[in-house]
């Protein structure tokens, strides 16, 4: 299921996510998940590049903005971003309910 | 309007869900007014009357021609929710005119080459020659007339033209992304030359060992390393085909 993250949550995102990177206590492992949720951010655009007519649709169903992207991320990659500390309020309550289709 | 011949001038949702008869008077009135300034020294575009059938119209352009019933084309462009107003039907039947069949000679004299969906199911791309007419790209078909020499020298000369389509990228990330400002069936043209497309992507500061292309005609264009293609497409409900750069030059003819 994609979040759906407007321009700002996704660079709050990949903020939070490159400085727990910078970071020395973050897990090897949980290292992968969040060098992959930052390849997503980019994918997530190229995708609408690419394809931007089924994210234009929910996007006009829903009124939610221009910059309104589906983020899709696996179950470890979601876990990893949702343990970085200075995650943002805003971004860790689009990331834990999904903001539904 | 979901069919793309009779043109962009789109009518209401209400038009479409109950569509109002487009009429022969009113599309034969149309076809006087409009289809003169039309034609052009190698194109003939008519009416003609057929015996016990009704009026027809016809284009010819070399060795194309189209023929269809008055009645008939009224009943497509109802079905296709043109709006059964003077103007409304009057550009429809431009746009109508403007995709018809492109002829042998205009294919060889500017057919462009690019990727198309090889079969129904769209699975697999082919190469296939585009002809750029005013804000459209149409297909070629080769004529029956059209010799295995004709077809060859139009095929490989539309694939020089490829080289030469000017083409924008973005970097999005490890994604490179090309694009056309106005056709967007020209932005899979880039891909006749992938060291070229290397090129660029390495002059923008993007490494790119294993390029993979994810392709689906009429879209934009997007190379990435494998894993990373893999992500793009295999997240998107849309068709599209993931090939290794190495593969690009293995396409044949749609």
């Amino acid at each position: 299921m994609p979040h759906w993250l407007a321009g700002e949550h996704r660079t709050e995102l990949a903020t939070a996510v490159r400085a727990a990177l910078t970071g020395r206590d973050v897990h090897p492992v949980a290292a992968i998940h969040l060098e992959d949720v930052l390849t997503e951010l980019h994918v997530a655009a190229a995708r609408d590049a690419v394809w931007p007519a089924s994210a234009a649709r929910v996007r006009r169903a829903t009124g939610w903005g221009e910059d309104v992207l589906p983020v899709r991320l696996s179950a470890a990659e979601r876990s990893s971003v949702l343990a970085v500390p200075g995650l943002p309020d805003a971004v860790r309550a689009q990331l834990g309910d999904g903001r539904d289709e | 309007m979901t069919d793309a011949r009779f043109g962009g001038s789109s009518a209401g949702l209400l038009q479409r869900l109950r569509p109002t008869r487009v009429g022969v008077a009113d599309l034969r009135e149309a076809a006087e007014a409009v289809l003169p300034a039309l034609a052009t020294p190698r194109l003939r575009v008519g009416m003609v009357q057929r015996t016990g059938a009704g009026s027809a119209l016809v284009v010819e352009e070399d060795e194309r021609q189209v023929r269809i019933g008055l009645h008939e084309l009224a009943d497509e462009m109802t079905q296709a929710g043109v709006a059964p107003t003077a103007t409304g039907i009057a550009a429809a039947l431009t746009s109508w005119v403007a995709h018809r069949p492109v002829a042998d000679a205009a294919a060889a004299a500017g057919g462009i080459a690019v990727l198309d969906w090889a079969d129904t199911s769209s699975t697999r791309v082919g190469w296939r020659v585009v002809v750029r007419r005013g804000e459209l790209a149409l297909p070629w078909t080769p004529s029956s007339a059209a010799g295995p020499d004709e077809v060859r020298r139009t095929r490989s000369a539309a694939s020089a033209r490829a080289h030469d389509v000017d083409l924008a990228l973005r970097v999005e990330g490890p994604v490179a992304l090309w694009s056309h400002r106005d056709l967007p069936v020209l932005a899979t043209s880039s891909l006749v030359d992938p060291d070229r497309m290397l090129r660029r992507i390495a002059a923008v500061g993007l490494e790119m060992p294993d390029m993979h292309v994810v392709v689906t005609p009429q879209r934009p264009v997007a190379c990435a390393g494998p894993g990373i293609a893999a992500r793009l497409a295999g997240e998107s409900s849309e068709p599209s085909v993931t090939l290794p750069r190495e593969e690009l030059p293995d396409l044949s003819w749609v």
